[in-house]
């Protein structure tokens, strides 16, 4: 996708406002927050428990939608799209690694990492060959054919980025990606989403709470109170 | 894998469940199966024939035609031969043993249908020999523990002997076996020269006529002939094949197709609420995993296809079991009980495995495309 208008940021939030209706009262947690990310870039967002940090990660994956403001990602405004419309944006921008990994548990994780490429035009043979090639990228090559369960937190988390990357998005979004992970695992992750950021150019927003997680991004935002504060990464 | 498959592993991954509600799909469909191939085979008809034709009085089964009309409708060039018959009805010991008595004239009546009844030129030489002999069918005689040459008296529910009383003695000739097993043989057969002597009232009347049409005369157009023969007449008719008289005979006492769709349908609901209600705890329990193939990029019409298919799939294997157990009854149980497995039933079958998936599908599937992810996401 060509980024025309010199320049433009790839994810543009202006104004956002975004609150929650718990009986009449409602909640605000966004009064008009702004926000641009620049393709390709490497993002953590850090903050306290209930800051929003989720809140937001699902806005930019179009499965929750801002009260107001508007909401840009490359040349579609997720804010004015409708459901179906962000549905099939979903399948065709966007990748998502959950923290709990979230595979369904009656499908192996080749199955888990396949379901992607149901929503494209691709033959039963050109899709075996793509999983193939992403579980060979994340190290479980050969392992295609396990069930979940019997995988390890590590391993499961492998195969979600694998799901996650199977259809080729620009986009990746990763909600605590190593909040149940040990410190090995956590890094064999870490360095693996690093990988796809510096060598095939995904854009990565990563919501952490792990100092040390956020330290593999080029940017980390802090969110309090409804807004960010940043730090430039050093590396 | 593909999205039929993604479906079949939604279904298969409580496999007890998904076995019980299989199970419960193939014992409706099995009940639906057998049920349909009785009424398609049996109700006594399926012995019945459409080439004889019965004419009765237009204004009931139960007013008597004069036996005059007779002579006009043989005169008809369509009809090959005609006879009259009177039925008795009756009790033999106690009143609720009832049978039939149908008094007419043998000899014509073998030529009419003596080869689907049994008749031989025997039985009608036997029956021949004395007014008050009668010829029992086979089911009759085995149901009484008749034999050849037996007397027996049976007690007319209504009519009377010219000396007062209703107790008609006969003695039985011989015993008619009928063509095959689904021809109803559960009646007897009487002398009418006899039985019309004796009685007191409606003398010189029949309730029907038997009429065989000509070789190549269509029975219906015969029977709209001898209706419009006698449309102005005293007497007007009505002309029906004997399987249209039975049809129409069964219905009434009860329309036992009538009785079958209630039995079936209530079976067919009860299905329905029990497989609705699992489908939609089995998709609210997989609420979660929804929320994580909307996130995907499925949209909904994809999530409605998947919960569709499912109970598509359920209602596929057992429907399938259901009605291959219906046609090995069929088979296993022969002729005797007059089960027939038409392409009918089947196509039938089919289109209410189809019809009960996707109502069965249709709230679950519902609930599962309108779930926000969001939502969704929140019951874990
Ligand atoms: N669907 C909802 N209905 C009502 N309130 C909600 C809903 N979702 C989130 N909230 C509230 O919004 C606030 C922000 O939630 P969010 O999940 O975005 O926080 P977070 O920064 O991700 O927290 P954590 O670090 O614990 O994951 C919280 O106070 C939360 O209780
Ligand atoms: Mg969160």
């Amino acid at each position: 996708m060509t980024e025309n208008l010199n320049h433009q940021p790839y994810i543009d939030l202006k104004g956002i406002r975004k609150g929650y209706r718990i009986g009449k009262e409602s909640i605000p947690i966004f009064s008009g927050l702004d926000l641009t990310i620049a393709r390709s870039d490497f993002v953590a967002v850090m903050g306290p428990s209930g800051s929003g940090k989720s809140t937001l990660l699902n806005m930019l994956a179009g499965i929750d939608s801002p009260d107001g403001g508007q909401l840009r990602i490359g040349s579609n405004r997720l804010d004015q799209m409708g459901e179906s419309a962000r549905s099939s944006w979903r399948a065709h921008n966007m990748g998502i690694v959950f923290q709990f990994y979230n595979l369904l548990p009656m499908l192996t994780a080749a199955e888990n990492v396949e379901l992607p490429l149901l929503l494209k035009p691709l033959s039963a043979r050109q899709r075996r060959v793509r999983v193939e090639a992403v579980l060979d990228l994340v190290g479980l090559a050969g392992r295609g054919r396990q069930y979940p369960a019997l995988m390890s937190g590590g391993q499961q988390q492998r195969v979600g980025i694998a799901r996650a990357i199977v259809a080729d998005p620009a986009l990746l979004l990763c909600d605590e990606p190593t909040g149940d992970l040990d410190r090995t695992s956590a890094d064999e992750v870490l360095a693996m989403l690093a990988f796809l950021n510096r060598d095939l150019g995904k854009t990565i927003v990563m919501v952490t709470h792990d100092p040390h997680a956020a330290r593999q991004a080029r940017r980390t935002l802090h969110l309090d109170k409804g807004q960010f504060s940043e730090q430039r990464s050093a590396a | 894998m593909t999205f039929v498959r993604l479906a079949g592993k939604n279904a298969w991954r409580k496999p007890v469940r998904s076995v019980l509600l299989v199970i419960c799909v193939a014992v409706a469909f099995l009940i639906y199966g057998l049920t349909a191939c009785f009424l398609v085979g049996s109700q006594g008809s399926a012995g019945a024939s459409d080439d004889i034709l019965g004419v009765m009085s237009a204004a009931g089964r139960t007013q008597p035609l004069p036996l005059a009309s007779m002579v006009r409708i043989a005169a008809d060039p369509g009809v090959a031969a005609v006879t009259y018959t009177t039925r008795l009805r009756g009790f033999v010991g106690v009143e609720n043993n009832v049978v039939a008595v149908s008094a007419t004239d043998p000899r014509a009546l073998l030529g009419i249908n003596g080869k689907e009844l049994g008749l031989t030129q025997r039985l009608v030489d036997a029956i021949g020999k004395a007014r008050d002999r009668v010829l029992v069918g086979r089911a009759l005689a085995d149901a009484q523990g008749w034999t050849t040459g037996q007397r027996v008296t049976v007690t007319a529910v209504q009519t009377a002997r010219e000396d007062g009383g209703r107790d008609w003695r006969f003695e039985i000739a011989g015993i008619f076996e009928g063509d095959n097993a689904s021809t109803d043989t559960y009646f007897m057969i009487a002398r009418y020269d006899y039985i019309n002597a004796a009685r007191a009232r409606q003398k010189d009347t029949a309730d029907a006529f038997v009429v065989r049409p000509r070789d190549g005369v269509p029975p219906g157009e015969l029977a709209a002939r001898i209706d419009a023969q006698f449309a102005n007449s005293a007497a007007p008719t009505r002309t029906q094949s004997e399987k249209q008289f039975l049809d129409a005979f069964l219905r009434q006492y009860a329309d036992v197709g009538l009785i079958v769709d209630l039995v079936v349908g209530t079976s067919f609901v009860t299905l329905l609420l029990i497989v609705v209600n699992t489908m939609v705890f089995a998709v609210r329990e997989r609420r979660f995993e929804i929320g994580v193939l909307k996130t995907l990029g499925f949209s909904r019409h994809r999530i409605l296809v998947l919960v569709l298919g499912e109970t598509l799939f359920i209602f596929g294997v057992g429907g399938a079991i259901g009605l291959a157990g219906a046609r090995l009854a069929t088979e296993l149980a022969g002729p005797a009980l007059g089960l027939v497995f038409s392409a009918l039933v089947l196509a039938k079958a089919a289109g209410l495995v189809v019809t009960l998936g996707l109502l069965t599908g249709a709230l679950p599937a519902a609930n599962a495309m309108r779930t926000p992810i969001i939502t969704a996401f929140r019951t874990r």
